[in-house]
């Protein structure tokens, strides 16, 4: 991927989240902040607005000043822009796959703030539309990311809600008197795994929720056993 | 690496020690009593206060010492418990193991049996519950099994004595088992380094490689004694380096390759027919931990409870013993005889005087406190035996959160209302540190055990139904208040709720029997010489005229602060030696007439949150340091009578009539 796109989904990114918060975005924010180099970014902001006009991907700038307080983006109160369908489109996606991935890093990775933020920032340029699906069944098709932000539904979405069920879903999310093959377990220390793993609970083995309230019952083999919630939520499952 | 052993039997000689272990709840103890019978002592494993029961068995003739060890998941320790019974199997002189295996839960026992096995000891395992088993559909082919684990298997069902005898044969012909697990590599290569740099120990040294591979930090004192620095120091790097090459912590790595043995195993030795679970047991059980009906059944257990401890305890029996016993016989003999044999007015006052040890001190404990505390371990042990205790946990599980315990800690908070200083005890089954202390600490201050409950319900029930739910409501609020801020204050954190539920089964009498008798014999040996020790504090207070000089120094307290009668002062200072007992002494009063309804809340109230007795005292010193007791005490005894105080405002001021 060209460094002018990756520049361009960048720029698209800020663009819907500006919109979404209802808030003024200064030039340099855009791009990274630096005050010496202003006119360098200013420079830069032009051409990748020029860029986007090029592409089709936004319809209009308005070149006058825009009144405080109206929601839309604008740099340094001068311009405002408006996205195309295609520019829409192409914002929903990249919004998309940076959300889902930090969904996947803080949920299943358990990965701190920074680097989750990184992380997806690296992640959403490089996932392919066919991995993002996956991912996003794979998450049990989440409608907010961590920060409670929405994340823009795809069609895979709109099957789930018709019939699909996620493919993995957490223990607690399996429905009562069913049974799930143990995926994965994402313990919150050691010490926890190794508990679970003592009394059989290790992936490969299958379990069956018993009840949520007043706290998680599920059977192992011959054994009943009562959980907290926090556990049942790092314990994920197929179901069998 | 795959050395074979040949499987020589090693047969058991007079006097040797035949060790239990097992996973929890396998029925080692039902095993225990099989082969001991009565000749049993509990102590506590040194350096530690887990339990380790001994006892001793004559069979086939000879005598052996056998030993019922705490309930484990795994030999890779992580609790206290589980650290004493590796430590056991560790220790050179328990040659015979007996692993008891619930038949239903095969999976979970192999896990042990593995380990078992890499520690080339020689074992015997016995596949108990096989009523159970058989009931659910589950068959074992125990001839595969004993082909390949090379050692001898039997079935039993401890609670009908079945297969006892097959059990006794097989303990003469124990073997090491023949089974090598093949932990592949980079494991193999790591482990191979490390059993090199290890000298020869009573357990195989491949065993104590996967230990320290494992990270068990529990053999850190064992390694210093037995090896070099700079060996401890390879073998750590060893272990480093092995580590970066996984993901998950290495004590999992291992566990989950046993896991998938076990798998194969199990493959190979279990058929399961398919059936629903719909015994009375199961839907009992689910009935009981239900969200909606979990609710009455808790509250007819408490119902029952009530009937059998505060109204057949508490009424008839202590109506027995009290008036007809004592009042009738015991002390107007007791009267006599000493009158007539001790002409000493002194020794008279002392012994049947309105403070005589046999007058207050003896009919105290035996006339009253007895019936309450033995009826209430009789529905103790029931729930116990039964299998409702964990089940109380699930649903009480969300209350102690709020507390920063989880629902485990109901076992003590339960058992605290038959007598404190026992629970105090219990308290080692919480995991971390801080919920114990938050515990004892609650349990010093507001939970009233049996004894003092009794008097306590017998005073509220002759004033009206609003003061007994003022008083529970004001108990209640106040230890859930502590408890919250307790665990904000208090530095450490909570542990995790994994609870297993063993299936409720239908109580067996005999267990029920020894567990009460045990506790009624305690009680009775903790109780009765402080009853004493409180009477003759009190006797002597009276005797030189100081109780009545207490009073007075007190009566800005009591009868400023809390609005009571000077004379109650009497009832609050014994409520320093028991707490029962100064709630009996405000009982006395009330009999008299001399509290109105506002001063019989308030006044249980506070001596209900009042100090711990001298014996929970004394127990909390012994868990906990002198300095952790005095800070409780120092906290609650200005604390009891300021939530007493206020109390007595509020209801004076909001003239509330009860
Ligand atoms: N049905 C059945 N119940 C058993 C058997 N053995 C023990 N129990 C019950 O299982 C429960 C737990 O037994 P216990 O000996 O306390 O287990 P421990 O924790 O391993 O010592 C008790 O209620 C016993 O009565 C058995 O063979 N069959
Ligand atoms: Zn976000
Ligand atoms: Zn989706």
């Amino acid at each position: 991927m060209s460094y002018e796109l990756y520049e361009l989904d960048e720029l698209l990114e800020h663009i819907w989240t500006a919109r979404e918060d209802g808030q003024v975005l200064l030039q340099e924010e855009i791009l990274a902040p630096g005050g010496e180099e202003a006119a360098a970014l200013e420079e830069g902001v032009r051409q990748g607005l020029l860029l986007l006009r090029e592409r089709d991907l936004s319809v209009r700038e308005a070149a006058t000043p825009v009144p405080d307080g109206v929601p839309g983006f604008r740099v340094e109160g001068l311009m405002e822009v408006a996205l195309s369908p295609e520019g829409e489109r192409r914002a929903r996606d990249i919004i998309r796959r940076h959300r889902l991935a930090e969904l996947l890093f803080t949920e299943i990775f358990e990965l701190d703030e920074a680097q989750v933020e990184s992380g997806a920032c690296n992640f959403e340029h490089l996932l392919s539309p066919k991995v993002i699906e996956s991912v996003c069944t794979f998450l049990g098709h989440p409608r907010r990311c961590p920060h409670g932000k929405p994340i823009p539904p795809d069609e895979c979405c709109n099957r789930f809600q018709v019939d699909i069920q996620p493919l993995v879903m957490r223990l607690c999310d399996l429905p009562l008197g069913e049974e799930g093959r143990i995926v994965f377990i994402t313990p919150k220390h050691h010490a926890r795994l190794d508990r679970l793993s003592a009394l059989g609970l290790i992936p490969g083995s299958v379990i069956r929720l018993h009840q949520r309230q007043p706290s998680y019952v599920i059977s192992i083999g011959e054994t009943d056993m009562a959980l907290d919630k926090e556990i049942a939520r790092e314990i994920y499952v197929r179901k069998a | 690496m795959h050395n074979h052993h040949k499987a020589k039997e090693v047969p058991l000689k007079e006097g040797e020690r035949v060790v239990l272990v097992g996973n929890p709840n396998v029925g080692k103890s039902a095993i225990f009593g099989l082969l001991t019978g009565s000749y049993v002592t509990v102590s506590n494993y040194p350096g530690t206060t887990v339990e380790i029961t001994r006892g001793a068995a004559h069979l086939n003739k000879k005598r052996y010492q056998v030993i019922d060890t705490p309930g484990v998941n795994n030999l890779l320790p992580l609790s206290e418990d589980e650290r004493v019974t590796r430590d056991i199997l560790l220790s050179e002189d328990s040659h015979r193991i007996v692993q008891v295996i619930d038949s239903k839960n095969l999976r979970r026992g192999l896990l042990i049996s593995l380990q078992l096995a890499e520690m080339e000891l020689p074992f015997l395992l016995d596949l108990n519950m096989e009523d159970e088993a058989r009931s659910r559909g589950i068959t074992i082919d125990t001839d595969r099994l004993t082909q390949i684990l090379g050692v001898g298997t039997v079935s039993t069902v401890a609670t009908r004595r079945k297969g006892l005898d097959r059990l006794v044969g097989g303990l003469s012909q124990l073997r090491a088992s023949s089974l090598r697990i093949d932990y592949g590599e980079p494991i193999e290569s790591s482990l191979r380094q490390v059993v090199e740099l290890l000298p020869q120990a009573y357990i195989s040294r491949r065993a104590l490689g996967l230990m320290l591979l494992a990270g068990d930090e529990s053999l850190k004192g064992w390694l210093h004694q037995n090896l070099s620095a700079a060996a401890i120091e390879k073998i750590e790097a060893i272990c480093l380096s092995l580590q970066e090459k996984f993901s998950h912590p290495l004590s999992y790595v291992i566990t989950e390759i046993r896991l998938r043995w076990v798998d194969s195993i199990l493959s190979q030795v279990v058929a399961a027919e398919k059936m629903e679970r719909s015994s009375w047991g199961t839907t009992l059980g689910q009935w009981s931990t239900h969200p909606i009906w979990g609710i009455p059944f808790l509250l007819a257990i408490l119902y029952l409870t009530y009937r059998f401890v505060g109204v057949f305890g508490a009424g008839t029996l202590v109506n027995f013993f009290e008036q007809t016993l004592f009042g009738r016989y015991v002390n107007p003999a007791a009267i006599r005889l000493v009158k007539a044999a001790i002409p000493l007015p002194f020794l008279q006052e002392l012994l049947v005087g309105d403070y005589g040890l046999i007058t207050m001190a003896l009919t105290y404990a035996i006339a009253i406190v007895f019936p309450i505390v033995g009826t209430f371990f009789v529905i103790f042990g029931l729930m116990e035996d039964s299998g409702y205790l964990p089940r109380l946990a699930v649903m009480s599980n969300r209350v102690f959160k709020v507390m920063g315990l989880n629902g485990k800690a109901v076992l003590p908070m339960v058992l605290g209302l038959g007598c404190d200083t026992m629970a105090v005890l219990t308290t080692r089954i919480l995991e971390s540190n801080k919920e114990r202390l938050i515990v004892i600490l609650l349990l010093a201050l507001g939970v009233p055990c049996s004894a003092q409950l009794g008097v306590i319900l017998g005073m509220l029930g002759g004033v009206s139904l609003k003061a007994t739910i003022l008083w529970s409501f004001t108990v209640v609020a106040v230890i859930i208040a502590v408890g919250f801020l307790a665990a904000r204050v208090l530095p450490g954190k909570g542990s995790d709720f994994i609870l297993e539920l063993p299936p409720l089964r239908l109580p067996q009498i005999s267990n029920i029997v020894i567990k009460t008798a045990a506790r009624i014999e305690w009680y009775l040996k903790e109780a009765v010489p402080l009853f004493a020790l409180g009477t003759l504090f009190l006797f002597f207070l009276n005797w030189f005229g100081l109780l009545k000089a207490i009073e007075e120094l007190a009566s800005p307290v009591i009868s400023g602060l809390l609005g009571l009668p000077t004379k109650a002062t009497g009832a609050f200072i014994v409520g320093f030696l028991r707490r029962d007992y100064g709630a009996a002494g405000l009982y006395a009063l009330a009999k008299q007439g001399q509290l109105d309804p506002i001063q019989v809340v308030v006044s249980l109230v506070t001596i209900t949150l009042f100090v711990p007795c001298i014996a929970n005292f004394f127990m909390i010193v012994k868990e906990k340091g002198l300095k952790v007791a005095l800070a409780m005490a120092g906290f609650i005894f200005p604390f009891a009578i300021l939530v007493g105080g206020m109390l007595n405002w509020l209801l004076r001021w909001m003239q509330v009539q009860l």
